[in-house]
């Protein structure tokens, strides 16, 4: 599966990444290769394989649970600390809302 | 050099006890250390002299006042990857957009650290969000290799792996996604070892991969890696990956007689992508492993040649949706001006991450979203589940696999960062390890003509971490390896 700047565009988009004009060419081309080299996998037969996502998963299938108990946590001003903007113990972010 | 740098961990502590050596003259001779040699190689991004020897010094008040028992770790001075948090200490990932994070918290491994007296030396570098084979990606400076200062040290543990090499500290915790600790303790002459999936605690650790991410130790030596492992290990219920099964007393197996394991070498391995010089090393090294009474025996693992494939689809992929909460409002890096909220994303995260952590997102993104999820991550989440299978079906006839850690030899600064597939290609021997979970240990089996070091890999069934240190501990006794001189 070949890859256009138009879908690198929406990629982009998507991750919430700008590229130049420039940036975004280069970029391009490199995606190409590296998507080609993925291309190998499909000559691979995995009928009736379980795609695997957790090295542990037989031996812990379940998430583990606590009690739901209130325990100690960052509070406020911890949590704040390393915020760009901040007001009344919140963080303020551009307006999202007409 | 300064004798205090010889010494052994188990040295070190033992000198603390008898009160030959104080906690302070141990952490003076590495600050030291550090002064003459990192101008050069630059393994560490924070380093804090006068806040190191204040803790020393508390440190002894404490041990002096029966408060602070000594354990196998107290007084001994622990280089950190940047990728972890440490609660006051700068930690920016290798990363401008966390340039000025301060976590307000420590990582579970941190904590066990400071529980046992052990002392965090600084923050070291490493390729930005740990991705990366070199530390070329690091947004700050690349960290160079001791044994020749024109080569990268490896990554993406590269300051930790270059900082014990050079004698900077005596032990350092790295983090293994891909091979991140494997590979540059390969490329730096010591030891490395990636734990299997959820043996170590990652909260705290700056998540990556997820499902692939661990923290491990390097150190000179098989033994002082074991005391770190021992001391870092174990059930946390603050990462609920990580496995509730106790440790194994790791450094007491250490000494035990290895005869009658069988060792199987994968035929796959050993082919024209393997640099002749390395091929000979690990040659004699599965001659010497027979002269202490294994036996050799070559098995296939047939899904190799698709593990970087598999890889970087599944890493990229994690990672994508990992570093979507780098978005400038609850800490990092922010685009300054009146923005909408769009563009605010935008040019934060743009300006903020270096090129290949976007491309890493980028390719994790596609290959997540709708119309390419199925050809890419689905069938490599199927290809990581005969991966798995090859191991299994492997450590049926043999009880460790052995190999080599890279299929070349540190390269130049420059040389791979044109072609971001060709320094993918560098982790082909690494990557399986991290997709089926299982440990794996490298440890150097000798220096080529040029004084270039070699890896051999240990790999070994999942929580088996005790006969990877036992085999590398025995091998590393018979070879012997005489370090050359080093440059610095």
């Amino acid at each position: 599966m070949a890859v256009d700047v138009t879908q690198v565009e929406k990629t982009a988009d998507l991750a919430k990444l700008r590229f130049t004009p420039g940036e975004l060419q280069r970029f391009t081309v490199t995606f190409q290769e590296i998507l080609a080299y993925f291309a190998q996998l499909q000559a691979v037969s995995t009928e009736g394989v379980e795609p695997m996502y957790h090295a542990l998963l037989q031996e812990s299938p379940q998430t583990p649970m606590r009690e739901d108990e209130v325990k100690p946590s960052l509070g406020p001003d911890a949590s704040l600390a390393n915020a760009p903007r901040t007001a009344e113990q919140q963080f303020v972010v551009p307006r999202v809302v007409e | 050099m300064n004798e205090i740098l010889r010494l052994s961990v188990r040295q070190l502590t033992q000198a603390i006890r008898a009160r030959e050596l104080s906690v302070t003259e141990v952490v003076t001779s590495y600050l030291d250390r550090v002064k003459e040699a990192d101008s050069q190689i630059r393994a560490f991004l924070s380093i804090d002299p006068e806040s190191l020897l204040q803790e020393a010094g508390k440190l002894e008040a404490r041990i002096a006042e029966g408060e602070q028992a000594i354990t196998p770790l107290t007084g001994i001075p622990v280089a950190i990857k940047d990728n972890m948090a440490t609660k006051g200490i700068r930690t920016t990932c290798g990363s401008r957009i966390l340039e000025n994070y301060l976590p307000p918290f420590d990582a579970t491994v941190i904590a066990r650290l400071k529980e046992k007296g052990a002392l965090i030396l600084g923050k070291t570098n490493c390729d930005e969000f740990a991705m990366g084979s070199s530390t070329e990606n690091s947004a700050y400076f690349p960290t160079r290799n001791p044994w020749d200062t024109e080569r990268v040290p490896g990554g993406s543990s590269g300051g930790s792996a270059a900082g014990v090499a050079a004698w900077e500290a005596p032990l350092a915790l790295g983090s293994d996604t891909g091979g991140s600790i494997r590979q540059p303790a390969a490329f730096c002459g010591v030891v490395g070892l990636k734990p299997t999936y959820g043996r170590v605690s990652r909260y705290g650790l700056v998540a990556f991969g997820s499902s692939l991410d661990q923290i491990g130790p390097l150190a000179r030596t098989v033994e002082d890696a074991a005391l770190l492992l021992e001391a870092i290990a174990g059930p946390d219920p603050a990462d609920s990956t990580c496995s509730e099964r106790l440790p194994d007393a790791y450094s007491a197996s250490i000494g035990k007689d290895i005869s009658g394991l069988r060792i199987g070498v994968p035929t796959g391995w050993f082919g024209a992508g393997l640099d002749p010089r390395i091929e000979r090393k690990i040659r004699f090294a599965l001659t010497t492993l027979e002269a202490l009474g294994c036996t050799i025996e070559e098995i296939q693992l047939p899904h190799t040649e698709y593990a970087i494939a598999t890889y970087y689809i599944v890493a990229p992929a994690e990672a994508s949706s990992n570093l979507a909460r780098y978005d400038g409002v609850k800490f990092g890096y922010r685009a300054p001006g009146e923005l909408d909220l769009e563009t605010m994303y935008k040019e934060t995260r743009s300006q903020g991450f270096g090129e290949e952590v976007k491309r890493r997102i980028m390719i994790g993104t596609y290959v997540l979203s709708s119309g390419y999820y199925d050809a890419y991550y689905l069938k490599a989440g199927k290809m990581r589940a005969l991966l798995a299978n090859d191991y299994r079906a492997a450590f049926e006839k043999v009880d460790l696999i052995v190999g080599p850690t890279t299929p070349s030899l540190p390269f130049k600064l420059g040389e791979k960062t044109e072609d971001p597939l060709q320094m993918y290609l560098s982790d082909v021997y690494t990557v399986t390890a991290n997709l089926a979970g299982i440990p794996a240990i490298s440890l150097p089996c000798g220096f080529t003509e040029e004084r270039l070091p070699v890896g051999l890999q240990i790999q070994a069934p999942h929580f088996q971490e005790t006969k990877l240190l036992q085999v590398g501990h025995a091998l590393e006794k018979e070879l012997a390896i005489e370090h050359p001189q080093l440059p610095l």
